[in-house]
């Protein structure tokens, strides 16, 4: 694997890091598995993209992003808590719907960020190489959302949406309006990928509608190697076991494609993270079961 | 004060398993008073205290809480006034949260919960505190997760809980029934002394007639959703165990007894 192709994994992996931080709040911290992200990344990489082409402030275009996202996962949420359609059918529709509107909001398939102005741009001339400035810089944004989520979760309100997703019918008792919780955290968690699509486009200088597809699986494959690394229980820790889950999942991706030995080529991509989900979603299940061999068995439940 | 007029709850109505489970209750619990409420399975004792807790709302009659009308207020609504302890552990807590994140919820209970620490400044001490007078060695494990505490450990920590936002009432819905004796004899003496010291107005449901009798200061008994005994005072006093099931079967048409669970002394 060459230097490049290893800055632009953990790069990649970065940006995928929100993502992962975005899915592990609907899947883990509320307990809804949300598919819409697929369509609010590629939205948020889109809502960018012709802001940028506008000439909206990058920072300001991958705040719309963010806002963009944090609609589309509005959406889903208002499907499932007000009409009480199925969390899961609630968010396909979505994400269904989205692709349309991400055709919508780019007029065509695909948009190319060739000239503008982005948020890396003023980081370029500093004499760093290029492939290294682009995985800092993302690097820099996702430590602070990171840092910030952190300090969200665990202030009352973060707490509450927690118990949300642990025992409803308990917050309830508490006094917790569960169904604003999850209005808010579908809308953050989508506002998250809104926010990734964004530096998505960015860092790579385009905006495609395909983008999105899979987007789901690959957040969901950094969880749960994120999960498997680093068993925190934590919710600071959890955070960046995400991030570091993201970033390992890129490399291994990298790594398989990259070694000719093996004989796979870019397009094995999506088998690869099948595979590789598989078998990090298998492997804990395995380690539990040497466990209780181990132990003759009393661990068993 | 709890003041209850005339309140139905019908389930599936319409449908062929329709059930007036609530058919007029009417009742009045003055200030720190302590109820314990009987009644066989289907009486429409949890109905009742769901009705009071905003689970369930009902479809006619009215419901004040010191004289605030909170007929159709929703469960979040009414947690600022009413706390809970529910009949499964597993219930009344996050088993995926620690101790003190749990007690954290349950201080918020009835305010605007904001963007502070929830375990910020010294609450955390405040919680220790708390949690030392039960006499159990929980103060060490603030930070353990809900789900390791034994099932007496987490009623335990439910009722402490329920004490903390300074709410004034408390329902009690067998919350005693998963535990072992001896675990719900402490569980219950425990419930005592909280009632106590905080000057809750307590509806505690509970399956034994003994200590619907022996704990507390008045007793209802619910039949096919309605009062049909409530004692209080001297009266009360001098109640046994068979003078209530006496009392029962003559509610019932003087058909035997078959619940068990009734019998249990």
């Amino acid at each position: 694997m060459s230097e490049i192709a290893l800055f632009g994994a953990v790069e990649i992996g970065l940006v995928y890091a929100l993502v992962a931080v975005g899915v592990f709040l609907s899947f883990r911290v509320l307990d809804f598995p949300d598919l819409t992200v697929d369509g609010s990344f590629p939205l948020g990489a889109a809502v960018c993209a012709v802001l940028l082409i506008a000439g909206v402030n990058p920072w300001l275009a991958s705040l719309a992003a963010a806002l963009a996202g944090a609609a589309a996962g509005l959406v889903t949420a208002l499907l499932n808590v007000r009409f009480k359609i199925l969390h899961l059918l609630a968010s396909i529709l979505t994400m269904i719907a989205l692709f349309s509107v991400n055709l919508r909001v780019m007029g065509r398939p695909n948009v190319a960020l060739l000239m503008q102005d982005t948020v890396l741009t003023p980081f370029y001339g500093l004499g760093i190489p290029d492939h290294i400035v682009r995985p800092l810089v993302v690097l820099v944004i996702v430590a602070a959302v990171v840092a910030l989520l952190a300090r969200f979760l665990a202030s009352e309100f973060g707490l509450a949406m927690r118990a949300t997703g642990v025992n409803a019918r308990m917050a309830r008792a508490q006094g917790i309006d569960t169904d604003a919780h999850v209005y808010a955290g579908i809308a953050l968690s989508n506002a998250l990928c809104g926010l990734a699509g964004a530096l998505f486009a960015q860092t790579n200088g385009f905006a495609d509608v395909t983008t999105g597809i899979g987007t789901i699986v690959v957040g969901l494959a950094a969880v749960i190697v994120g999960e498997t690394v680093l068993p925190a229980r934590g919710l600071a820790l959890m955070l960046v076991g995400c991030v570091a889950g993201s970033i390992l999942y890129r490399l291994a991706v990298q790594f398989a494609l990259s070694a000719d030995a093996i004989g796979l080529q870019a397009s094995d991509l999506n088998l690869v993270t099948a595979l590789l989900v598989a078998v990090a979603l298998i492997l804990p299940r395995l380690k539990a079961k040497a466990g209780v061999r181990k132990t003759g068995g009393s661990a068993a439940r | 004060m709890i003041a209850v007029q005339d309140i139905h709850v019908t389930f599936g109505r319409g449908t062929p398993l329709e059930k007036h489970a609530l058919r007029g209750i009417d009742l009045t619990i003055p200030e720190g008073q302590f109820v314990t409420v009987i009644g066989s399975n289907g009486a429409g004792k949890s109905t009742f205290l769901g009705a009071l807790a905003g689970d369930v709302l009902a479809e006619r009659g009215r419901i004040a809480i010191d004289d605030t009308d909170v007929t159709r207020w929703d469960t979040p609504r009414r947690a600022g006034l009413v706390a809970r302890v529910f009949q499964d552990p597993m219930a009344g807590s996050c088993a995926a949260l620690t101790i003190e994140e749990n007690m954290a919820l349950a201080a918020a209970r009835g305010r605007r919960r904001g963007l502070a620490l929830a375990l910020g400044g010294d609450r955390r001490r405040g919680f220790q505190e708390r949690i030392a007078a039960l006499g159990l060695g929980l103060e060490t494990r603030l930070q353990d997760r809900m789900g390791l505490l034994s099932g007496g450990q987490r009623q335990a920590v439910s009722l402490l809980m329920a004490a903390l936002a300074g709410s004034k009432i408390l329902l009690l819905d067998e919350h005693t029934a998963a535990l072992d004796p001896a675990t719900a004899d402490f569980v219950l003496d425990l419930t005592r002394r909280i009632v106590r010291e905080n000057r809750l107005t307590t509806l505690m449901v509970i399956h034994s007639m003994r200590q619907a009798l022996d704990y507390g200061d008045r007793t209802l008994m619910l039949h096919e959703g309605r009062i049909v005994l409530d004692v209080a005072g001297e009266e009360r006093a001098g109640l046994d165990v068979p003078h209530l099931l006496a009392l029962f079967a003559r509610q019932r048409g003087g058909a035997e007894i078959s619940d068990d669970s009734l019998l249990i002394g």
